[in-house]
C-alpha cells in the first residue's frame, strides 16, 4: 500500500506579497486513482485574518482542522481576542509533536498577516511539527515537487494583491494539471490588512 | 539459510547468525541524476542539461555534459545537424549516443547526404526498442531542424515510445520543470482578458517564441530547478540549433 500522504491526493501552496499574503488549495478528493468529490476544499479559518491550509489523509484533514477550530475557540475565550499567524503556529508545532509516534498524515501550510504588526506571515509544517518559516512561498501535498518548480519559477519579491493573486493561480493551476491525484478547480484566498478575498478557479475538469 | 529462517520468529536480529555464506549481487544499472530540457522555435531548437553527475549524494563530476551532436565529421561534432540529449544512467546514455551518431555517419556515408531529423528519430525509437527487456535506462531527447527548416523535438521514454513536441523536460528535475514549461512556452491555464464569460473566454494560443525568449525560460527553469534539487546544479549547457549550424554555450549554476 502506498504512503497514506498520497490515498486521497491534493495540493496546496502559500506566498507572501507586499502587505499582504495568498493561500491556495486544489478541490479533488480521491481514493487513489478514482475521484470521489471534486468539492473538498482544504483551507480552514482560523481568525479574521489567518487561514490553515492541510494536505494529506482526508480522514486527517478533517480531524485536524476540527482539533483547531476546537482549540482556538478555547484560546479566543480564555483570551478574548484572535489569535495570532505566529501563536497559531506554535499550536500548530506543538499539537503535531504530541503525536510524535502516531502522526496525522497531514502537512500543514499556515498564511496570515499578524494584526498587531501588520506584517504578512507564512509557515509550513512536517507531520509532526517542525516548522518551516520561509520567506517567499510554501508548498504541500502531492503536486508539491511541481508547485516548487512553478513558484520559484514565478514568484518574485513585492507582489501587490493582484498581482500575488494571479501568480499564486498560475502556479497552482499549472502545478496540479502535472499531477494525477490533484487538481478539479481551485480555491485562493488574498489576505490584506483588513480585507480578504476568496476567489474559485474551475480549472482543467480531468 | 532460507528453510532455517522460515522456522525462527522473524526478527532481523536473530537472521544474520543463521548463515555464513555472503550473497552478492549485481545491479546493472545506477542513477546518475541531473535533468535536461527541449524548447522549439519556428527556425531554432534549443537543447539543454545540467553537467553535474551523481551517484546517491555523492557528486561524481561537476562537468560531464548531456547534450551531444550527432553524426558530425569528425570527434569534434563539425558538420552536424542533429542533437541528442540523455538523463537517466550515463553509461547507457554515452553507449546510446555512440550507438546512434555511428547508424547517423553510416547514413550520411552510404547515402551522400545527411540524415533528416524524422527519419533519425524513427531509427532512435527502433534502437530503444531493440532493448525492450534489458533497457537503455535513459530519456533521450532528439532535437534539429525538419525538411521545412522549423525547430524540431522528439521526446522518448526508455523504450522507444517516442512523440514530436514544442517542448520538454526529462531527468531528475522534470517534474519541476515541465509544468512552468506548460505555463510559459505553451500558455496553459492563460486567457485572453475581456474575450468572454465561462466557457466563451478565449484561451492564450500557443505560438513560436523568438530565441532569446527561449534562453531566457532555459535559464530561469534552471536557476529555479538548482534551487530546489541537489542532483541538478554546476553548469548549463546550452545548445542551440539554427540554419546556420549549431552553437554551444555554457553558463555557471549554483555548485552546492
Amino acid at each position: 500500500m502506498g504512503s497514506p500522504f498520497d490515498i486521497n491526493g491534493g495540493a496546496c501552496v502559500a506566498m507572501v506579497g507586499k502587505d499582504c499574503v495568498a493561500i491556495a488549495c486544489d478541490l479533488r478528493l480521491g481514493m487513489q486513482a478514482l475521484t470521489i468529490s471534486n468539492n473538498f476544499p482544504k483551507i480552514f479559518n482560523f481568525a479574521p485574518s489567518t487561514y490553515l491550509g492541510l494536505t494529506g489523509l482526508a480522514t486527517d484533514v478533517n480531524t485536524v482542522s476540527d482539533l483547531f477550530r476546537y482549540k482556538v475557540n478555547m484560546y479566543r475565550l480564555r483570551e478574548e481576542r484572535h489569535i495570532s499567524p505566529q501563536t497559531l503556529a506554535n499550536l500548530v508545532s506543538s499539537s503535531l509533536y504530541e503525536k510524535r509516534f502516531g502522526p496525522f498524515f497531514v502537512s500543514p501550510v499556515l498564511a496570515g498577516i499578524n494584526q498587531t504588526t501588520g506584517k504578512p506571515f507564512i509557515c509550513g509544517f512536517d507531520s509532526i511539527g517542525c516548522i518551516d518559516f520561509a520567506k517567499d512561498f510554501i508548498v504541500s501535498g502531492t503536486a508539491s515537487d511541481q508547485l516548487f518548480g512553478t513558484c520559484e519559477g514565478l514568484w518574485e519579491p513585492d507582489l501587490g494583491a493582484e498581482d500575488l493573486f494571479e501568480t499564486i493561480s498560475q502556479a497552482l493551476l499549472s502545478a496540479v494539471d502535472r499531477d494525477a491525484l490533484s487538481g478539479w478547480g481551485a480555491q485562493v484566498y488574498i489576505i490584506e490588512k483588513d480585507k480578504v478575498t476568496q476567489r474559485l478557479l474551475k480549472g482543467r475538469q480531468d | 539459510m532460507d528453510h532455517q529462517a522460515r522456522e525462527t520468529v522473524g526478527y532481523s536480529f536473530s537472521e544474520s547468525t543463521a548463515s555464513g555464506v555472503k550473497q552478492h549481487g549485481f545491479y546493472p544499472y545506477t542513477d546518475n541524476g541531473g535533468s535536461t530540457l527541449g524548447i522549439t522555435g519556428s527556425d531554432f531548437a534549443i537543447l539543454a542539461g545540467d553537467t553535474r553527475s551523481t551517484s546517491g549524494y555523492n557528486i561524481n563530476s561537476r562537468m560531464v555534459p548531456k547534450v551531444f551532436k550527432i553524426g558530425g565529421d569528425d570527434e569534434t561534432g563539425e558538420g552536424a545537424n542533429i542533437v541528442l540529449s540523455v538523463v537517466g544512467f550515463a553509461a547507457d546514455g554515452t553507449a546510446l549516443k555512440e550507438r546512434l551518431d555511428t547508424v547517423v555517419r553510416m547514413y550520411k556515408y552510404q547515402h551522400g547526404k545527411p540524415m533528416t531529423v524524422s527519419a533519425c528519430a524513427q531509427r532512435l525509437s527502433t534502437i530503444l526498442y531493440q532493448k525492450r527487456f534489458f533497457p537503455y535506462y535513459v530519456h533521450a531527447i532528439l532535437a534539429g531542424l525538419d525538411e521545412e527548416g522549423k525547430g524540431a523535438l522528439y521526446s522518448y521514454d526508455p523504450v522507444g515510445s517516442y512523440e514530436r513536441e514544442q517542448c520538454r523536460a526529462a531527468g531528475a528535475a522534470a517534474s519541476l520543470i515541465m509544468p512552468f514549461l506548460d505555463n510559459q512556452v505553451n500558455f496553459k491555464n492563460q486567457y485572453i482578458p475581456g474575450s468572454g464569460e465561462g466557457h466563451a473566454l478565449a484561451a492564450k494560443k500557443a505560438e513560436p517564441l523568438p530565441l532569446e525568449t527561449v534562453k531566457g525560460l532555459v535559464r530561469d527553469a534552471f536557476t529555479s530547478a538548482v534551487e530546489r534539487h541537489i542532483e541538478v546544479g554546476d553548469n548549463l549547457q546550452m545548445v542551440i540549433i539554427t540554419k546556420d549550424g549549431i552553437q554551444e554555450v555554457y553558463h555557471p549554476l549554483k555548485k552546492d
